[in-house]
This record gives C-alpha cells, sequence and structure tokens, in this order.
C-alpha cells in the first residue's frame, strides 16, 4: 500500500507541475485590435520591414503605407510624383525632382534633400549589402541643388529612370539592418509601424504629421493568418474586416461573396500569368510547335473552371489598364484542329506525340493537370513536375524545364520587356530571359524603347514589342488574375488598385455608426 | 542513477552531431539557393556573388561545415541568411510557444485517454468499451487540418466560447491542444485499454479480487499500474513527434511556433536557420525519451535504470 500511495502523490506532483507550466506560459495576453482600428488577415509574416531591403510582396505593400519615395506608380501603371511635386527632365540623362515642403517623419522630423540623399548612399553602400542595390545600376549620379530639388543623372538616356525613383525615404541618419530592431524606421506616409511580431501582427497607427480626413481608421492591425479557411472563418465572424487577393482561396470567393455582413469586390489586376517555352530544345524551337501549343490550351475553361472566372485572358505581359498597351496583337483562341495540323505539319503525329516536361510549383498543381489534359487531346504528352518554390526557382534561372508556368507580379513600366526578351538578358547576364529566346528585331526595338524619352514614340515602339512577342510566342499568355477584396460592409472608402495597393485606406473611415461602436467585433 | 545520466547526455554527443551532419548534407544537396531566393528577380550576378562571398557561402563546402561547428561548439548557430538576425534568437522567440503546445496536447491526450481507457478496459466487449474505442478511432481517423477548423466552428464560433486562433492566455491553448493531442489520445486509449485487459488475468489480479477488492477497485489499485509499463513507451516515443509534429496545428491556429519559422527556412534554403530548427527538434526528442526512461522507475521500480 506504501508504494501505491507514493505512485498516486508522484502522479499528483507531476499533474500539478504540468498545470504550473501551462498557467506559466500563458501569462502573456493576446493584444486586441484597438477600435477604430481596421484588421486585417495576411498570408504570411513581412520578412523585413526597412525599405531600404525589403523585397517581398507583402512587406512592399505595408511599405506603401509607411513611406514615401520621389514617385509611385499610377493606375495606368505610369509614374507619378509623390515626394516629389514637379518632375522635370532638363537633358536625356538628367531628372530634377523638386520636393514638396512641409512633409514631416512620422517622429516630427521635416523631410528634404538630405532625407532622399542618405537613404539613396545607405542602399549603394557596399557595406550594407542591400539588395536593391542593382536596381541602381542605371544612376550615375544623384545630387542636391538645395534642400527641395534633387538632380538625378542616368549612365544613358534612360526611359524607365523614374523606376529608380521608387525608393521609400527614410530620416538621414537611419542605420540600415540594425540587427536588434525590428519595428522600422520612421517615415513620412500616412501611417507609422508601432509593433510587429514576427509570424503574428503587425500595428500601424496615423502617423500624427500626414493629415488624415475626419472620420479616418486610427490605425491598421494587420495579423498574420497563415491558414486560408480560418482567414475566412475571421471575416466571416467580423474579426477581421479586410483580405484581399493571395489572402482569400478562390474556392473560398463563393462563400464569403454569400455573407451579408462582407462585401466583395472583383476588380482588374495587372498579375500576369504564363506559360515559358525553353528554346533550347529543339521541338520547341520550331514556332508550329509553340502556336500549337497555345491553340491547344482552353484558357477560358480553366479560368471558368479552376479560378472561378476571376481572370481576363491575357494578349500579353502588360494589361489593358497600362498606359503602353496594345491588344492589336495575334491571339489564340482554343482550337484543337489547329493545334493538330501545326504538330502534324512540324512532324508530331498522334502516333508519335510531343513529349515535354511541365515545371511547376505545388501550387500549380491542378492548373498543370488542366493543361496536360488539353494538350494531351492535340498530340502533346507532357510530364508533370512539382515542387517547391526555391527548387522550382532554381530549375526555371538555370533553364532546367522545357515548359514551365510562372507569373509577373506588379509590372509598371514596358521596360520590363527588356529584362525578359532581349537575348542579351539572360539569368547569367542579370536578365530574366529564363529560355533563350533571341530575335534581333526585338532586341533593336527594346534597346531603342529604353532610350526613347518621348511617350508617344516609346508607345509605338511597345505596340510593335507586344506584336512579336505574340506572333513570336516566347511566352504563351494565359491571364491577369483579378484583384479580388473582402470586407466588412462598414469600411467605406476602400478604392482597388490595379497592382494590388492598399494606399486608399489612408482615407477609407468606418461609417459613423460603426465608428461609434468601435468597428465592434462579437 | 548518476552515472547513468551522465552515460545518457554523453550519448547526446554523437546523436547532436550526427543531426547536424545529415542535416547540413541534405539541405546543401537540394537545388535552391538562398542568395537567388532573397535577391529574387532583379539582382545582378555581382551582387549575388558579392552577397554570397559575404554570407561566407562561396567557401568550399567542407569549409562550411567546420566553421558551422565550430560555432556550435561556442554555442553560436550563426545568423539567419533570410532575416539577419541571430538563429538562436530567433529559435528563443519560438521554442517556448511550441513546448507550450506540445505540453498542452500531451496534457489533452492523457486527459482524454485515461478515462477512455479504463472504461474500455474495465468492461472488455461492454457497451463501455464499444462507445469508447468508436470514439478512439474517430479521434485517429480525423485529421488535423479538419479537426482544427471543426473545433473553432463548433466552440468559438458557434458557442463563442473560445477564441479562434493566436497564442494568448490559457483559453487560447485549449482548441490547438485538442487537435494536436485527439490523435495521440485515441492511441493511448487503445493501448491503455489492452494493457488493462491483458493485466487483468495476471496472478495479482486474482488475489486482489480474492481479498475482497470490487473490481474496479481491484484494476485502479492493482491493475492501472502494473497496464501502464506500454502506454508510458508509447507516451514517449509520441510526445517527441508532438513537439515537432504541431506544425500542422501551428498553421490552422496561427501559433507562432518553431514548425512555421523551419517550414519558412526551408522555403527560403535559410541554411542556419534550418540547422538551428532541426538540431534543436532532434535534442528536444532525445530530451523527451530520457524523461521517459527516467520515468518508468517512478512507475515501475522493478526496472533499474542501470542495466
Amino acid at each position: 500500500m506504501r508504494t501505491e500511495r507514493r505512485f498516486f502523490r508522484t502522479g499528483a506532483v507531476a499533474a500539478i507541475s504540468l498545470a504550473a507550466i501551462l498557467v506559466a506560459g500563458c501569462a502573456k495576453t493576446k493584444p486586441q485590435t484597438p477600435a477604430g482600428y481596421l484588421q486585417i488577415d495576411i498570408n504570411t509574416s513581412p520578412a523585413n520591414l526597412d525599405p531600404r531591403v525589403a523585397t517581398d510582396a507583402i512587406s512592399a505593400r505595408i511599405g506603401e503605407l509607411a513611406y514615401q519615395s520621389l514617385v509611385r506608380v499610377g493606375r495606368d501603371g505610369a509614374f507619378v510624383g509623390e515626394l516629389a511635386e514637379k518632375i522635370e527632365r532638363p537633358a536625356p540623362d538628367a531628372i530634377v525632382f523638386h520636393l514638396r515642403h512641409g512633409v514631416r517623419f512620422s517622429d516630427g522630423r521635416p523631410l528634404d534633400a538630405r532625407d532622399v540623399l542618405y537613404t539613396y548612399a545607405s542602399l549603394l553602400d557596399p557595406e550594407n549589402h542591400s539588395v536593391k542595390r542593382a536596381g541602381l545600376a542605371e544612376m550615375a549620379s544623384l545630387e542636391a541643388i538645395d534642400n527641395y530639388t534633387l538632380r538625378m543623372t542616368t549612365r544613358r538616356p534612360y526611359a524607365a529612370a523614374l523606376e529608380m525613383a521608387l525608393l521609400g525615404i527614410v530620416p538621414r541618419g537611419t542605420p540600415l539592418a540594425a540587427r536588434d530592431a525590428i519595428a522600422a524606421p520612421p517615415g513620412s506616409g500616412p501611417f507609422k509601424v508601432v509593433a510587429f511580431e514576427r509570424d503574428e501582427a503587425l500595428t500601424l497607427t496615423r502617423n500624427p504629421y500626414y493629415p488624415a480626413p475626419s472620420g479616418a481608421l486610427g490605425g491598421i492591425v494587420m495579423k498574420v493568418a497563415p491558414d486560408a479557411t480560418v482567414r475566412a472563418l475571421e471575416l466571416t465572424e467580423g474579426i477581421c474586416q479586410f483580405a484581399e487577393n493571395d489572402a482569400i482561396q478562390p474556392e473560398l470567393i463563393a462563400y464569403l461573396s454569400r455573407q451579408p455582413k462582407l462585401r466583395l469586390i472583383r476588380s482588374n489586376g495587372t498579375t500576369y500569368q504564363y506559360l515559358i517555352f525553353n528554346f533550347r530544345d529543339a521541338r520547341l524551337r520550331d514556332p508550329r510547335v509553340r502556336r500549337a501549343i497555345a491553340y491547344g490550351i482552353d484558357r477560358q475553361a480553366i479560368v471558368t473552371a479552376l479560378l472561378r472566372g476571376n481572370a481576363r485572358l491575357a494578349t500579353g505581359m502588360l494589361a489593358p489598364e497600362n498606359w503602353a498597351y496594345n491588344g492589336g496583337v495575334l491571339n489564340y483562341a482554343y482550337d484543337p484542329a489547329r493545334a493538330r495540323a501545326l504538330l502534324e505539319a512540324a512532324g508530331y503525329s498522334r502516333t508519335r506525340p510531343l513529349r515535354l516536361t511541365y515545371k511547376t510549383t505545388t501550387e500549380g498543381r491542378r492548373l498543370a493537370e488542366a493543361i496536360q489534359a488539353m494538350l494531351r487531346r492535340v498530340g502533346v504528352a507532357i510530364t508533370i513536375r512539382t515542387s517547391e518554390f526555391a527548387t522550382f526557382y532554381s530549375d526555371l534561372r538555370a533553364g532546367n524545364f522545357d515548359l514551365a508556368a510562372s507569373q509577373w507580379v506588379g509590372v509598371s513600366d514596358p521596360h520590363q520587356y527588356s529584362l525578359i526578351f532581349d537575348s542579351r538578358m539572360t539569368p547569367q547576364g542579370g536578365g530574366n530571359n529564363r529560355g533563350d529566346y533571341a530575335n534581333p528585331e526585338m532586341d533593336r526595338l527594346l534597346r531603342a524603347g529604353d532610350a526613347e524619352l518621348d511617350p508617344a514614340a516609346r508607345r509605338a515602339i511597345y505596340a510593335r514589342v507586344q506584336q512579336i512577342a505574340a506572333a513570336d510566342l516566347p511566352y504563351v499568355s494565359l491571364w491577369w488574375i483579378d484583384n479580388v477584396a473582402a470586407y466588412d460592409r462598414r469600411l467605406d472608402g476602400f478604392e482597388p488598385f490595379p497592382n494590388g495597393s492598399l494606399l486608399s485606406l489612408a482615407a477609407a473611415r468606418w461609417f459613423p455608426s460603426a465608428a461609434a461602436a468601435g468597428a465592434a467585433r462579437p | 542513477m548518476i552515472r547513468y545520466f551522465v552515460r545518457r547526455l554523453t550519448a547526446l554527443i554523437p546523436v547532436a552531431l550526427g543531426v547536424v551532419t545529415l542535416t547540413f548534407a541534405l539541405i546543401h544537396l537540394v537545388p535552391g539557393d538562398p542568395v537567388v531566393a532573397m535577391l529574387g528577380d532583379y539582382a545582378a550576378p555581382a551582387d549575388v556573388q558579392e552577397m554570397r562571398h559575404a554570407l561566407g557561402l562561396d567557401r568550399p563546402l567542407w569549409r562550411q561545415y567546420v566553421a558551422f561547428l565550430y560555432g556550435l561548439t561556442h554555442g553560436d548557430l550563426g545568423e539567419s541568411i533570410s532575416q539577419r538576425e541571430p538563429v538562436s534568437r530567433l529559435i528563443r522567440e519560438r521554442y517556448p510557444a511550441t513546448v507550450e503546445l506540445a505540453v498542452a496536447g500531451l496534457a489533452a491526450a492523457i486527459l482524454i485517454a485515461f478515462p477512455l481507457g479504463l472504461v474500455a478496459g474495465a468492461d472488455p466487449g461492454g457497451p463501455g468499451d464499444v462507445g469508447a474505442m468508436g470514439f478512439a478511432i474517430l479521434g485517429i481517423s480525423v485529421p488535423h487540418l479538419y479537426l482544427g477548423p471543426l473545433l473553432m466552428i463548433v466552440f468559438s464560433l458557434d458557442l463563442g466560447w473560445l477564441p479562434l486562433t493566436g497564442r494568448g492566455g490559457f483559453s487560447h491553448l485549449i482548441l490547438p491542444a485538442l487537435t494536436l493531442g485527439a490523435a495521440l489520445a485515441a492511441i493511448l486509449a487503445r493501448m491503455l485499454r489492452q494493457s488493462l485487459v491483458e493485466v487483468s488475468d495476471a496472478d495479482y489480479m486474482r488475489t486482489a479480487r480474492a481479498k475482497g477488492l470490487s473490481r474496479p477497485r481491484a484494476l485502479i489499485s492493482h491493475g492501472l499500474r502494473n497496464a501502464l509499463t506500454p502506454v508510458v513507451t508509447l507516451l514517449g516515443l509520441e510526445a517527441g513527434a508532438l513537439l515537432t509534429g504541431s506544425i500542422v496545428t501551428e498553421i490552422i491556429f496561427s501559433w507562432p511556433g518553431l514548425g512555421r519559422l523551419m517550414i519558412a527556412a526551408i522555403n527560403n534554403r535559410d541554411y542556419p536557420l534550418v540547422q538551428g530548427c532541426v538540431l534543436v527538434f532532434a535534442l528536444s526528442y532525445v530530451a523527451v525519451n530520457l524523461a521517459t526512461d527516467l520515468l518508468y522507475s517512478a512507475i515501475d521500480p522493478r526496472v533499474r535504470l542501470s542495466r
């Protein structure tokens, strides 16, 4: 009996200590979204908030809310002044920016040309190893004429030079990559980052020095919720009041649109998805084979069935919203008979199908299977290889594929065409021509387009570029993915933006009754 | 006892070395480059080269390995490539959350398994047995991915009793613990039932009944303890799995644990961070198994540790 008692005593001690551990672990309480704030659910945590080093999509989205740059991307993909109220081009290789007066950082310091110079210098400092340095390769110099005027020169006449003015400005003296500081440096945008716990939540409050309309949101809490179903449940219950694009799974759109408390809006997006051909493969160098594949894919069926209608069939990389868009190009409507005829002419027949390896990411698996089934019908046998992103990306850059599915996000200036279709711009050459596509006329046009400063002449050049791209088919253009946002009906003033920017939330507000209730949560 | 303990701790060194070496070899074998993953589409080749140099990734693999081991002997796990912070700090931030979840999952499993196992084992073939074991099968069969959202809908959204996601007070722990512990609870309950059925035929049980103890009383006082050894063995093995297997639960409940950190590190090919996470997981696993062995002797004095 003695041992029995000891046994149970041991059990009791174990149970108590277990409970103690649990209670100790639970001392921390969960931060609540403050009243009048908007909670946005995001699927991944931002990696780094300093605009000088941040490259991931969600960090960039947050950066637009907290930082201002000399220019930003407008609705049509052209650049509009942000910190710069006036932009002049006194010479083909020079740009002069006149800064707005009275702009202040969230810590109260006024923003002037010295802060801009400092931000660029710290990014360019080799010691800092900024990943964004390559983006400034065409910049020859940046100098301050006075405290509110800057002059940037480029190494050659360079049409896309304003891309280099998209860098978020931080106060002078802000060290880069302060290894112990997780919070972001001050910025001059409408919001400031006040708290950030990686993989949990990020809190933005109003920048007190940025004019806010009356009744505007007091702040934004971005909560990391990695599971798509959970994000949808939180939206439905009003725990979270906003989610968009990557944070909304296409399968859940129908469910969300049935929720009476939510508004679901779709708008035209600019994310371009495509299939890339590898020209190193002799079979794919034959244009008839590439065209056959383009004709053999029923894109509309895939958009309807798999993407639930949330995309527009694409004619090329630039979406119709872009100022340089040209829709008058060869279009490949689904035509299996024509695809078979083209393959036959190229020396392939049903008895000798074309065999290709198709690479995609694990997320693209279902899409790949649909394309595989469609192409099998026209006589192209496809083996699908799916891998997680790092492996896929490495294969893509190494040219280790026949056919691959990928996308371009955030395309604005048509200069992007130079990086993907110029024959010199292979991954080894610092570009993204991953399929080894080469056409001398394309090269000539792209180089002319980069050097042409007159917008009308430039538009004409890229109109031709888009025609050649559609005829040569280095890519099969699939579709432009729609922007989808789901949010609480009481939120007023959100305006979707083609590239998915959340900047309109700076002027958004809760409808008065909702604000009084403090964005009432259950 | 102390000698046993020291010997077991010494055995940790080759285990750690093996894990570190294996992880190092595997993560470097997989295609993908941390610098390219970080710099993205627009990096100039010169910048990639320079970054690789700055991070020491251009050195021969064996030198990177030696450097890593050298750091390890000084308690330095290196610096995360993607987050530019010391690996040890990133792990320290997350480890408590993972342990908290694993301990809670274990507690939930035990709290569910013991009553079920006892009810089932006390009357094999009876209605209690059928009910409890049916419940156990359900627990094993329902995947985390489904059970988690189901519990959320019922207890959080419909009833409003518990918070939906996130880490916070005790109430935040209940649903993830149930989700994580359900499968283990089912396995434990079945094991306990089986074990109880076996011991109920033992001589000492007959003696206990002959002394006049009721069947349930004999089962709890004499049978349970003897039936526990296989259950504890299983518990030890599975507790380690709870620690490492909580990744899905962490994702569903937005739980800021080590599992999510490691998945992100693998995707970014963040070599030092992956190595650090795997090492911590492996050492935790070994520690749990050591604790299990110690528990044996507490339960059953016939087990001698030195042997």
